[in-house]
């Protein structure tokens, strides 16, 4: 019975081969869609799970709130103090550990024989590393790997790069030409989905700081591994009375507190950021969690239309077949194999396509992703239970539905009587058409607010900005350099910062000021700069006169209490102080411990994610440290200004490598999430629309076919092709607007609060909606037009001949 | 074999009935052969609809073999008619995506009869009508003869007790309408198939043993030849 089914099914198929083709195409988009997006959530959401103890590691964040801040800043670092404290003071906690990111100001020069090469995933970390993470081992001892101050383990990959096929174990790698390192564990490379990457990992004691137990300057990221069944609240608690206890004496009101996050939930929940690495968004995983779904709903919906569509073709045979003693159970089962074989052969397209589009979706995404990412008995399931699903999402109504028909009336030829679920059929591709539509505004508004981001003014200006790394390197080693640097052609300025402009971190605090009382405490952003960074960026000053070389003078005595400091404070930094701006300059201020006066007032500028409103931020001359030299060109001739910088940096530093972006990259860099989102829902966009054309093809198909009688009575009473072509493309088009109208409110509310996480952001304008709902209607008309102008064309003679 | 007593069927249309078939009891025999005259709208298809149980009626008594049809479910009465009734249609109604052997496999599917049976049968059926030759056609590549000579191997393949046929020959030629009624005479009077059909054509109706006439739902005449 089975083969019976199947030959019908087949030769049905091969007859029908345009509605074959497109049932199959949309199905197989549908789960070639489905595939790509699940395959992303699961690289989402096994994040960190790989580690065999992962359930009991958390990370510890920690919170600080200064009496006169408006809210709390949580951060995903810590001081030195609390992972040794910890350990001692809580039965709960069997080991912690310290993370400290040493490629991350810049990257570590390693050399090993004549090989230098830059490092830019070399972290240290106590020597309880490997104990408390599962990363696995290929040569050398978990146990004792790090326990020398001078040891490092390496990845599998990085071994091949620096020693080819040699055997890395007790080789030694020079690390910022200061410290010799030996290489004393490999391990495998670090898999996509884990928060904490990284090449090398040397160990903490590098570090001078190891040895002190500080509970200010948050440097490290503290992991924490918890003793089997203890409670993370508990221990969470017992870390803060700890924390008040010691503290209890220190006035001024501030307040500090950690938070135990599982390793698991912070890729996708934590609210004090990925650290090591930007963090994931767990809104993103459900958004598109929901986007698969949907999608392989419209592809079902859109077989199921298709399906019913061709109903009236089939009609004479289900007659037939109940004539010659089918039960409807015997038909519905042959229908149901129709749409298994449909399925089937549309999922393996959809596997084929997904292998095809995953290099693509890779880099839209931002993951390397493939169908290794499954655990390989887990696809199978998937595919199986997707099989199952699709074929009775798709085939169960259209099966129900004609093996239903009435034998006497389909063998009377006359199926029209019998075309119910029309009302249906309407309102899924209406379903279709609202989810399109919502798409393409969507995607038009996405689009627009990331344009805005891009050209927004943000008071500085950041185009053509080369950034160098130099970390920390001496600024009288860097003084010649820079000089050098200004005589190229193209250069136009060159300013250290302790800091990238587009994305100031340092968190600081005014807590002394004229006029305020001796508790007072402001936590600001604040960043030390080099005289010239005003002038450079393009900063503009409301009051007061630019940092010079008398500032630069009075703070380069190296005993700080000597030093008097001139800040510069941005407009809201004044209003946070409670000053008018006329009198603010010359106040004297401290930041924390730097004593001096305010010497400018600075417009307004974005120094950090257009998310974030812009805070208050004290910038201020002090040339101990610097993260990073910006070279301003004139962005004529871009490539020979860039080799300049190559020739002269080599000059200077031959045997520290060279690292430099743009600021704009940089800057661009921020939005990665919504510009990945916003690829993504463009892509999707345009498979929806895909997908609701073939729905809407199909239900033309069907809707004309049915009408042929009216159409052939029409043409022989003196109606045109024009006439007929508006009258059936009319019917669709009045779905279509429906959809338009449905969904244009939905895509209102969704973006209104999408837009609501940008501090800076577009207004939703009418004509997005006209936009998107006359480009529905257009590519709906397209669609319907064909089979409309066909009907309309069609000889009168043929379709009232049966009469 | 087949009773029916007081068999009407009508349509509401307003606060009128509107009778297709008004009040007809009929008796067959087994092994007679039955044609059914009329013209268009007197009730003939309906009639024998209502006898191959594809039409119920609105009011009356329906036995078949002994069995009341009119109380069963719809089960039991789909049962009773795969086992006795074999159905021939004016339009051939073959499966255009089976082949003449499928096709005339199909019925004995729905019966459950094992492969090997079946293809015993089905070689049998194709040997008695001739086309052998024909088997692994399609329908579209057969004459309307050819085509009707398929529909009846199928009807019969199930070895039914009573074949139902409506206009049988309504869209051949004279020459293969006579090829088809020969074929019936020698069912019935071979094979003992008790054999109802519906026929315009005079000369096709007296291949029967009796021919009742029917106007506006009723019988007028019933005579035996």
């Amino acid at each position: 019975m089975i083969k019976n089914y199947l030959k019908t099914a087949w030769r049905n198929l091969a007859q029908n081969k345009t509605t074959s083709i497109i049932s199959v195409a949309g199905l197989a988009v549908g789960i070639c869609c489905f595939l790509l997006l699940t395959t992303y959530l699961i690289n989402e959401l096994r994040y960190d799970r790989f580690h065999d103890k992962a359930d009991r590691i958390v990370r510890i964040a920690f919170s600080h709130k200064s009496a006169d801040d408006p809210e709390a800043k949580t951060t995903s670092v810590t001081p030195t103090a609390p992972v040794p404290v910890f350990k001692q003071e809580l039965s709960e906690i069997e080991d912690g550990v310290r993370i400290y990111d040493y490629s991350g100001n810049r990257p570590a020069a390693i050399q090993y024989g004549d090989k230098l090469l830059s490092e830019k995933k070399m972290l240290l970390a106590d020597d309880s590393f490997f104990k408390i993470f599962g990363f696995k081992f290929l040569a050398g001892d978990r146990a004792t790997a790090l326990a020398s101050p001078l040891s490092v383990v390496i990845t599998q990959s990085t071994a091949k790069r620096y020693f080819g096929n040699e055997n890395p174990l007790g080789k030694v790698l020079k690390v910022n030409q200061t410290r010799s390192l030996m290489v004393s564990g490999v391990v495998e490379d670090v898999p996509e989905y884990s928060q904490i990457k990284f090449n090398m990992v040397g160990n903490y004691a590098m570090l001078d700081r190891s040895k002190t137990r500080e509970w200010s300057s948050s440097n490290d990221y503290s992991y924490l591994l918890l003793k089997p069944g203890a409670s993370v609240p508990s221990a969470q608690a017992k870390m803060n009375s700890y924390l008040n206890k010691l503290f209890k004496d220190q006035t001024g009101g501030g307040k500090s507190w950690f938070t135990l996050e599982p390793l698991t939930k912070v890729h996708l929940y934590s609210t004090a950021g990925g650290g090591l690495e930007p963090a994931g968004n767990i809104k993103y995983i459900y958004i598109l969690g929901i986007v698969s779904v949907i999608l392989l709903l419209l592809a079902c919906v859109n077989f199921l239309n298709l399906v019913t569509a061709k109903s009236a073709e089939r009609a004479k045979e289900i007659g037939v077949r109940k004539v010659m003693g089918a039960q409807r159970g015997q038909l519905f089962f042959q229908f149901i194999t129709e749409a298994g074989i449909i399925t089937f052969v549309s999922l393996v397209t959809g596997l084929l396509l997904a292998t095809i589009c995953f290099p693509a979706f890779s880099n839209f995404s931002g993951q390397v992703l493939s169908f290794s990412t499954w655990n390989t008995s887990w696809l199978i399931y998937a595919l199986v239970s997707l099989f199952i699903i699709v074929t009775l999402l798709a085939g169960t109504y259209p099966s129900l539905y004609l093996s239903a028909f009435k034998p006497i009336v389909t063998l009377k030829g006359n199926t029209g009587g019998q075309a119910g679920g029309n009302t249906l059929r309407k309102s899924l591709v209406v379903f279709q058409f609202v989810v399109s539509v919502f798409f393409i505004i969507c995607t038009l508004i996405a689009g627009g607010q990331l344009k805005y981001i891009q050209n927004l003014n943000t008071g500085m200006s950041r185009q053509q900005v080369m950034v160098l790394e130099i970390g920390g390197m001496p600024y009288s080693s860097m003084e010649p350099f820079k000089n050098d640097l200004m005589q190229q052609p193209g250069v136009q300025g060159a300013t250290a910062t302790y800091d990238s402009p587009v994305n100031v971190r340092g968190g600081y605090s005014i807590n002394s000021a004229d006029g305020k009382a001796s508790d007072f405490e402001l936590s600001v952003i604040a960043m030390p700069v080099e005289k010239s960074f005003i002038k450079t960026m393009g900063i503009h000053l409301v009051q007061g006169n630019d940092l010079d070389l008398g500032d630069e003078q009075r703070v380069l005595t190296p005993k700080s209490e000597e030093r008097n400091y001139s800040f510069i404070l941005n407009e809201t930094a004044i209003r946070a102080m409670g000053w008018k701006p006329k009198d603010a300059i010359g106040k004297h201020i401290g930041l924390n411990g730097r004593m001096g006066t305010i010497k400018a007032i600075a417009k307004d500028f974005n120094f950090t994610s257009l998310h974030d409103k812009i805070s208050p931020i004290v910038m201020f001359p002090e040339y101990d440290w610097f993260g990073k030299l910006l070279v301003k060109t004139n962005g004529k001739n871009t490539a020979n200004t860039i080799a300049a910088v190559q020739t002269k940096w080599h000059k200077y530093y031959p045997n520290t490598p060279i690292e430099f972006h743009f600021l704009d990259q940089e800057f661009e860099a921020m939005y990665k999430t919504e510009q990945r989102t916003g690829s993504i829902l463009k892509a999707f966009t345009v498979v929806t629309i895909f997908i609701s054309c073939l729905g809407l093809f199909g239900l033309a198909v069907f809707s004309t076919r049915q009408r042929v009688k009216e159409i052939g009575i029409r043409k022989v009473l003196g109606a045109n092709v024009m006439s007929i072509v508006t009258l059936i493309s009319a019917d669709f088009l009045k779905l279509v607007v429906i959809a338009v109208i449905i969904s244009s409110p939905l895509a209102w509310y969704a973006m209104g609060k999408w837009l609501q996480d940008f501090a800076y952001r577009i207004e939703i304008n009418w004509w997005v909606f006209a936009v998107a709902g006359g480009t529905a209607i257009l590519i709906a008309f397209i669609t319907v037009s064909y089979q409309s102008i066909k009907a309309a064309l069609s000889n009168p003679v043929k379709s009232l001949r049966s009469e | 074999m087949l009773s029916l007593q007081h068999i009407s069927k009508f349509y509401q249309v307003g606060g009128n009935k509107n009778f297709v078939i008004n009040d007809i009891s009929l008796e067959v025999e087994e092994g007679e052969f039955i044609s059914i005259m009329g013209p268009s709208g007197s009730g003939k298809s309906t009639l024998l609809n209502i006898i191959g149980m594809l039409d119920e009626p609105s009011t009356g008594f329906h036995y078949f073999v002994d069995q009341p049809v009119h109380q069963l479910k719809e089960k039991q009465r789909a049962a009773l008619y795969k086992q006795y009734i074999g159905f021939v249609f004016q339009a051939y109604h073959l499966i255009d995506e089976l082949t003449v052997y499928e096709n005339i496999e199909t019925p004995l599917i729905y019966q459950d009869v094992k492969g090997s049976e079946r293809k015993a049968m089905v070689a049998d059926m194709l040997d008695r009508f001739n086309i052998v030759g024909k088997k692994d056609l399609f329908p579209a590549q057969l004459s309307g003869g050819q085509q009707q000579l398929v529909g009846i191997a199928r009807a019969l393949i199930a070895k039914p007790k009573v074949l139902l046929a409506d206009e049988p020959t309504g869209n051949l030629n004279s020459k293969q309408g006579e090829e088809i009624m020969e074929l019936f005479r020698k069912l019935n009077k071979e094979d003992g198939v008790t054999i109802i059909q519906v026929t315009h054509s005079e000369k096709n109706a007296e291949y029967g043993s009796r021919i009742i006439n029917l106007l506006d739902g009723r019988v007028e005449s019933s005579k035996k030849l």
